[in-house]
């Protein structure tokens, strides 16, 4: 397994705890003077995702330097190419969805919408990712 | 639909190259093993740039390392 598709590996699993971790506190947003807390939330998720990619890519630089040194090859470039492509369209549309949903849902405010692009974000991030894992698995 | 398909020998060419490895030939031409191993089995087809690289590697011309098949119309990769 190559050096990309190790860190792909990480940062989908790293996505998804995260994720998890931070949307199982969202019905706590919803309750009187709770706002700032879920923004602490949310702060400790961040920081706990770049936490998970420091210690992986320094696992992987002690047990292998030279790869994690090497820089994206022409293959390597295509792929993240592709798989951007493919995580764009998921928050383009993620994002209409939340714009609909706040335009025509009755008590959807700003805050909802804020947190349907964050889902949409997401998700296309870990659309990514998987389809990243999918082309190196395929040898493409 | 007309798809094209280009075939290499590199893998023959490699172990008649004092049985070069995937890693060494990769790190002459500047990609990683993966990539070399995706242009062996006709998975990935490489760009010019990369093509000129290992054709040198083994001091032949692209044509003599690449082919370029045209399958029949109708049929899809």
């Amino acid at each position: 397994m190559s050096f990309r598709e190790k860190t792909a590996w990480v940062t989908l699993i790293a996505l998804v705890l995260v994720s998890l971790m931070y949307w199982l506190h969202i019905p706590s947003l919803f309750e009187p003077h709770r706002h700032g807390w879920v923004l602490l939330v949310l702060a400790l998720s961040l920081g706990t995702f770049v936490l998970i990619e420091v210690i992986a890519w320094l696992v992987f630089y002690v047990r292998n330097p030279k790869e994690t040194r090497t820089p994206k090859d022409e293959r390597e470039q295509i792929i993240a190419l592709k798989a951007s492509r493919i995580s764009s369209w998921v928050f383009t549309a993620g994002t209409f969805i939340a714009i609909f949903l706040t335009l025509h849902l009755a008590g959807a405010g700003p805050v909802a919408m804020g947190m349907s692009v964050v889902i949409a974000f997401v998700l296309a991030q870990v659309v990514r990712q998987a389809a990243i894992i999918i082309y190196y698995r395929r040898g493409a | 639909m007309t798809s094209t398909v280009i075939t290499n020998g590199i893998r023959k060419l490699r172990f008649e190259h004092a049985e070069m490895t995937q890693q060494e030939l990769a790190d002459r031409i500047s990609v990683t093993r993966q990539t070399v191993n995706a242009i062996e089995a006709g998975k990935y087809s490489p760009s010019l740039e990369v093509a000129f690289r290992i054709a040198k590697v083994f001091a032949l011309r692209v044509d003599e390392v690449f082919q370029f098949a045209e399958p029949a119309r109708g049929s899809r990769k």
